[in-house]
């Protein structure tokens, strides 16, 4: 089954070419890894598939549905949620309202019924925070839930945005270079969510990284972008040996 | 007696402001300038209404409260896609605008002269009511979805619209919520203060409504009320430091945004449920 498919989508930025006549295709419950050297154009890739920025041409699609003009907001609805690079989290919300901000289940009340407190908006918000409590626990986070989420050390601020973009309830997750400012033991427990939580929702997560060790070890099909483009496209062992791939990393040999 | 009456009577009527204000500013994060505009538009359907369309008093209230909401609407399309700054240029204008057309529409207005004769229907005891009501509709507003996603825009206006949240449809709510609240507002200070004219609430007013949501804490209607109350009446009881009191009140917004930028109140909320001994969640 196909979760995502992405035809020659391209992306200027005056005149700089960002993304270039990108393709992919994004099977169910797999996982995806996207690398390149800094400035490769990936987090645009991401940028451009949940709406932040308008495609220059080029198509999106998200289980046959065209998500191509969509507005962001409505892509999450449809099943995309994502985390980013440099951690945004809602720093005047606390960390269970930061998980319940994201509940994925369209509000069933009027604006009126919300002001009056109707029992369906009590009933909602009791499942909200339930669903959000649940998330907290897998996470190892429900004793930080009535903290701040800048005051929490920055490997936990990871994973309370990872716990945020499940809590919209995604069937593709898009992670935006999730082991960053990680260390290595942060990593291996980070690798280790990262295949159970796969299992465990029948995910479909793209993974934007530097890290090698956690794309190598995770990742089903590697694609590799250099300036905009996608240079080479394989499983973990074939890009470790693709020539194209080291001379964009290494540079040329002389 | 009747001065002290009267303070408290003004001072509650523009605190019914600055929660429209603290709805849209505070919880929303949009800063407008233009809430005067909604005042003016508010008090001056109700008079309009009432005097010269001879509509039971009721019904002009409800007038005012729905052409403001419209108002609101309209000017809500086109700029609540702007990027903050631009927003608080528009509401300025917008502000300006209206005080303008109340001068020159004179047959309609009376122009500079404003509109006397309004009869006094308005006192205490409905305007604290009033204020008793719309807290207790923007506070459930704040503690639910609601109030979370008007906060998370607030924060970080992309991450919220990618964590499933319309942006626009939130701004647009909470602004329409917000100049439905202030045209009330207008309304009854057309019925308490009996008579309007096209200065009667200009942007350094609107301008006064952000400082006071702002030096309350964003995060708390509390704080908003206090601050409110303490401003709104500090100026009237402390007549006698005259030209000082805006330096002090200056002194104030000064020490509050270095020593304590959360505001005075941070996010602590009064609450009943709290006062009350063995109740559980609300």
């Amino acid at each position: 089954m196909e979760v995502l498919r992405v035809a020659e989508m391209s992306k200027n930025f005056g005149g700089v070419s960002a993304v270039s006549g990108f393709t992919m295709i994004q099977k169910e419950n797999e996982i995806t890894g996207i690398i390149g050297p800094n400035g490769a154009g990936k987090t645009t890739i991401f940028n451009l598939i949940t709406g932040v920025y308008p495609v220059d041409s080029g198509k999106i699609l998200f289980y046959d549905t065209e998500i191509t003009r969509l507005p962001s907001h409505r892509i999450t609805a449809l099943g995309i949620t994502r985390t980013f690079q440099n951690i945004r989290l809602f720093r005047n919300l606390n960390v269970l309202d930061n998980l319940r901000a994201a509940y994925g289940v369209k509000t069933r009340y009027t604006l009126w019924e919300e002001m009056v407190r109707y029992p369906t908006v009590k009933k909602e918000e009791r499942e909200a925070e339930d669903l959000a409590k649940s998330y907290l626990v897998y996470f190892g986070l429900e004793k930080y839930s009535q903290s701040f989420p800048y005051n929490l050390p920055y490997g936990l601020q990871r994973r309370l945005e990872l716990a945020r973009a499940l809590m919209a309830n995604p069937r593709l997750l898009l992670l935006d270079e999730p082991g960053a400012g990680l260390n290595p033991k942060e990593i291996r427990q980070l690798i280790g969510t990262l295949l159970k939580i796969q299992e465990e929702k029948n995910l479909s997560i793209i993974i934007v990284e530097h890290h090698m060790e956690l794309v190598m070890n995770i990742c089903r099909t590697i694609h590799v972008l250099n300036f905009g483009k996608k240079i080479a496209e394989g499983k973990p062992e074939e890009i470790q040996h693709n020539e194209l791939v080291l001379q964009a990393y290494l540079g040329d040999q002389v | 007696m009747a001065f002290y009456l009267k303070v408290l009577e003004i001072t509650s009527l523009f605190t019914i402001l600055v929660l429209g204000a603290y709805l849209m500013t505070g919880l929303t994060g949009l800063f407008s300038l233009g809430q005067g505009g909604f005042v003016s538009i508010g008090a001056y359907t109700a008079a309009i209404a009432y005097l010269h369309l001879h509509l039971p008093f009721p019904i002009a209230i409800l007038l005012a409260v729905l052409m403001g909401s419209l108002v609101g609407f309209l000017i809500g399309i086109p700029t609540l896609r702007l990027h903050r700054d631009y927003f608080l240029l528009v509401t300025f204008g917008f502000g300006e605008m209206v005080r303008a057309a109340l001068l020159h529409l004179a047959q309609l207005t009376g122009g500079a002269l404003g509109i006397a004769g309004i009869p006094q229907l308005v006192g205490l005891p409905a305007i604290l009511a009033s204020i008793v009501l719309i807290t207790f509709l923007i506070a459930n507003l704040k503690r639910s979805r609601f109030g979370r996603n008007c906060i998370a825009i607030r924060d970080d206006e992309l991450a919220a619209s990618l964590m499933g949240i319309n942006v626009y449809g939130h701004k647009m709510k909470a602004f329409v919520l917000s100049s439905a609240i202030t045209s009330y507002g207008g309304a009854l200070y057309a019925f308490l203060i009996m008579f309007i004219e096209p200065n009667l609430f200009n942007w350094l007013e609107s301008a006064k409504l952000i400082i006071i949501t702002f030096v309350g804490g964003v995060n708390s209607i509390t704080g908003a009320i206090v601050t409110s109350v303490i401003y709104y009446s500090f100026g009237e009881f402390f007549r006698f430091v005259d030209v000082w009191r805006d330096v002090l009140l200056a002194l104030a917004v000064l020490f509050v945004t270095i020593f304590r930028s959360g505001g005075l109140f941070g996010s602590w909320e009064f609450s009943l449920t709290k006062l009350l001994p063995g109740k559980g969640r609300g």
